[in-house]
């Protein structure tokens, strides 16, 4: 039999127990588990983030907004800019965008934004976000620069009338001479656009845009020369310092530099704050394991105290008694480590991702949502899930069976011959 | 004493006391004691309740120290064992019998007896046919596969005694074996020990002076002393060779 053997069978001794213990040892396992995996993902999405945030100064005439129509802010970068920075080592992309406001029902306004059809299409004061979800229609093609056609947003799209069914067929004029206290009117023709796709940001500001083919902007507002702004994208995070003091040297006469440093220390913040609680969330379940551990341990010795006391009036050694409450507690909690996997693998998607979106939800910019939800939760069984679990498991069977372990340890055999 | 009077001893006693702390008093439980037990035969130690009987059986099983005095059991001091030596003692020298059977729940009654020779490094094949065989010569053949909720109270003794005697040991201790069985089962169980007694020393805690009749020599032992009983000194018994 060996005292493993008898270890393992004395779990069935009692099965409502040893049920009702795989509940409270699986349910902190698949608490930890879903921290585990909530950390996972925030590494990935760090890591997503630094390569596609970090990454991307943002160049704007000096002293302006860069909006052509805009009171006061419509000085552009001069078009030989692009050539500039483009010429600057460590520099992977540059794009330029240009940028009108449209006034509509009072006081608020939208954006109209040109840029290259292959573009990311950022979301004005929300430049780090990338492309927002296409929701109707389709995004743009190569075969569109120079077309009249835009990609609207779902708010625009609401103010103007513009259901997602009508998406492809419906048109927006856009009107350059209309004027706002901030707006200045520009003396062009109107222009009617085809809707060829409707997005959503999650963001109300982010939704109220409208993004149409460069070529096609300059010829509706006039704009043959300039550029409103101007992204530039750096090959690696640990090069934006240096590009930005290149940028300085060969263009900070004409632009403001915009280094992404609030970027950087959002995502650092978030992704601390984030890590903090899962590290948390992770130590209190593993406690709360320990700590169930401790109790049936407890209850276990006591009740067995006269078991105890025979054993070792018939010869079972310290290392024996050890041996067989050990491999009791490493057992239960194996078990509820696997249950914990089981409930895991079953509502793990469901149950993190909302623990996800409540957890890092207060400190969530909405814009980044779409980025969030992209990266979807792993409730995979991975190799390192199953040594993580595995572990845990011998590490809460042996710290919280320590105690009991000793105290069925200093027994002495007299327990044996005391009769109730 | 001569060669062969210590070699047929296997439990001596030397001025052996044990007191307890009750409070600011001291109860002395046994109070210098001196006993010698010979080789082979059946024991039995009475006396009226709280008397100290027990307390003598734990120290000659080396279950409990002795406040002053020396207790030596085949040739071994007991009071002074490491825990290693102690635990080696309790698999190959003493056996012992409960009065509450104490037969581990979840084990068959074959596993029960088996488990004692397990400790001791007997082989698995080899422990399963001497349990075997041990519980067929006490009329337990047919109980082999039982859990001890499945016996009676005598079934379960009779088990307990196979698992007392399964190292063959030099030594058997029983307190009260029947307090909890009828007399009916109460006198198979003597019989049992009795036939246990022709190869070893077995030592019973006993109430009962009919039973304590079967036994080869009585300890009488009052406020934990040795009196003088009927039947108290050595009786020659018919085993010895
Ligand atoms: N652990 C202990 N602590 C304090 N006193 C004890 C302890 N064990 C025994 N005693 C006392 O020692 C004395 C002898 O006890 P013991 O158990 O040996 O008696 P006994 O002859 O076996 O009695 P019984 O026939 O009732 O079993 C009693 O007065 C008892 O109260
Ligand atoms: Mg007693």
């Amino acid at each position: 039999m060996g005292m493993i053997i008898l270890g393992l069978r004395n779990l069935l001794r009692n099965k409502v127990r040893l049920v009702l213990v795989a509940i409270l040892i699986g349910v902190p396992f698949f608490l930890l588990l879903a921290m585990y995996s909530i950390g996972d993902a925030m590494q990935r999405q760090t890591t997503v983030l630094n390569e596609n945030v970090n990454t991307v100064l943002q160049l704007r005439g000096r002293g302006s907004m860069g909006h052509v129509n805009m009171v006061g802010q419509d000085r552009l970068l001069p078009q030989d800019t692009l050539e500039k920075v483009r010429g600057i080592e460590h520099v992977r992309q540059a794009e330029p965008y240009l940028l009108a406001m449209a006034p509509i029902t009072p006081p608020n306004f939208v954006m109209h934004v040109g840029l290259a059809p292959g573009a990311v299409k950022r979301l004005e004061s929300h430049g780090e976000a990338g492309n927002p979800r296409i929701i109707a229609g389709r995004d743009f093609m190569p075969e569109d620069a120079g077309q009249d056609v835009a990609i609207i947003g779902q708010g625009y799209a609401e103010w103007a009338g513009i259901r997602p069914e009508d998406v492809g067929k419906a048109t927006l004029t856009i009107d350059p001479t209309r004027t706002h206290p901030a707006i200045f009117g520009m003396d062009r023709p109107t222009r009617e656009l085809r809707i060829i796709g409707m997005y959503a940001s999650g963001y109300i500001f982010g939704d109220l845009q409208l993004f149409m083919p460069v070529e096609t902007f300059r010829s509706i507002y006039g704009i043959d020369q300039g550029i409103s702004w101007l992204f530039v994208n750096v090959d690696n995070v640990e090069n934006v310092p240096v590009v930005a003091q290149r940028l300085q040297e060969a263009v900070g006469d004409v632009a403001d530099i915009l280094v992404p440093e609030s970027a950087a220390v959002f995502t650092a913040t978030t992704s601390q704050r984030v890590t903090q609680l899962t590290s948390v969330g992770g130590i209190l379940a593993v406690a709360l394991m320990v700590i169930v551990v401790f109790f049936v341990l407890l209850m276990i010795v006591r009740e067995r105290a006269r078991e105890i006391g025979t054993l070792k009036a018939i010869g079972a050694s310290n290392g024996g008694v050890t041996t067989q409450f050990l491999t009791e507690a490493v057992a239960l909690t194996l078990l509820g480590g696997a249950l914990g996997l089981l409930l895991f693998r079953g509502i793990g998607e469901i149950v993190t991702g909302r623990l996800f979106a409540l957890s890092i939800g207060p400190f969530l910019p909405s814009h980044y949502r779409p980025l969030f939800e992209s990266l979807a939760i792993n409730s995979n069984l991975s190799a390192s899930t199953l040594a993580l679990v595995i572990a845990v498991a011998v590490l809460a069977a042996v710290i919280g069976s320590a105690y009991g372990v000793w105290q069925a340890v200093k027994l002495s055999p007299l327990e044996a011959m005391k009769h109730e | 004493m001569n060669k062969l009077l210590i070699d047929n001893l296997v439990v001596e006693l030397r001025s052996v006391s044990k007191s307890y702390r009750k409070g600011s008093e001291t109860v002395d439980a046994v109070a210098g004691i001196e006993l010698t037990i010979q080789e082979r035969g059946m024991v039995a130690i009475v006396g009226p309740s709280g008397s100290g009987k027990s307390t003598l059986l734990h120290m000659i099983g080396a279950m409990d120290r002795p406040t002053r005095g020396e207790v030596l059991v085949a040739g071994q001091a007991v009071n002074r064992l490491s825990s290693g030596e102690l635990t080696r003692f309790r698999r190959q020298t003493v056996g012992f019998v409960f009065q509450t059977f104490n037969l581990i729940p979840n084990l068959t009654a074959l596993e029960n007896v088996a488990l004692p020779m397990e400790f001791n490094g007997v082989s698995a094949s080899e422990r399963s046919v001497r349990a075997k065989t041990l519980l067929e010569r006490f009329q337990l053949g047919h109980r082999l596969k039982h859990r001890p909720r499945e016996l009676s109270g005598g079934e379960m003794q009779r088990v307990a005694i196979a698992r007392a005697v399964a190292n063959q040991p030099r030594l058997v201790l029983a307190d009260e074996p029947t307090g909890n069985l009828d007399s009916r089962s109460g006198q198979i169980i003597y019989e049992l020990l009795q036939e246990v007694s022709r190869e070893r020393t077995v030592i019973v805690v006993t109430h009962s002076e009919e039973l304590a009749r079967l036994a080869d020599r009585v300890i009488h032992i009052r406020d934990g002393h040795l009196v003088d009983g009927p039947n108290s000194g050595h009786k020659v018994v018919s085993v010895t060779p």
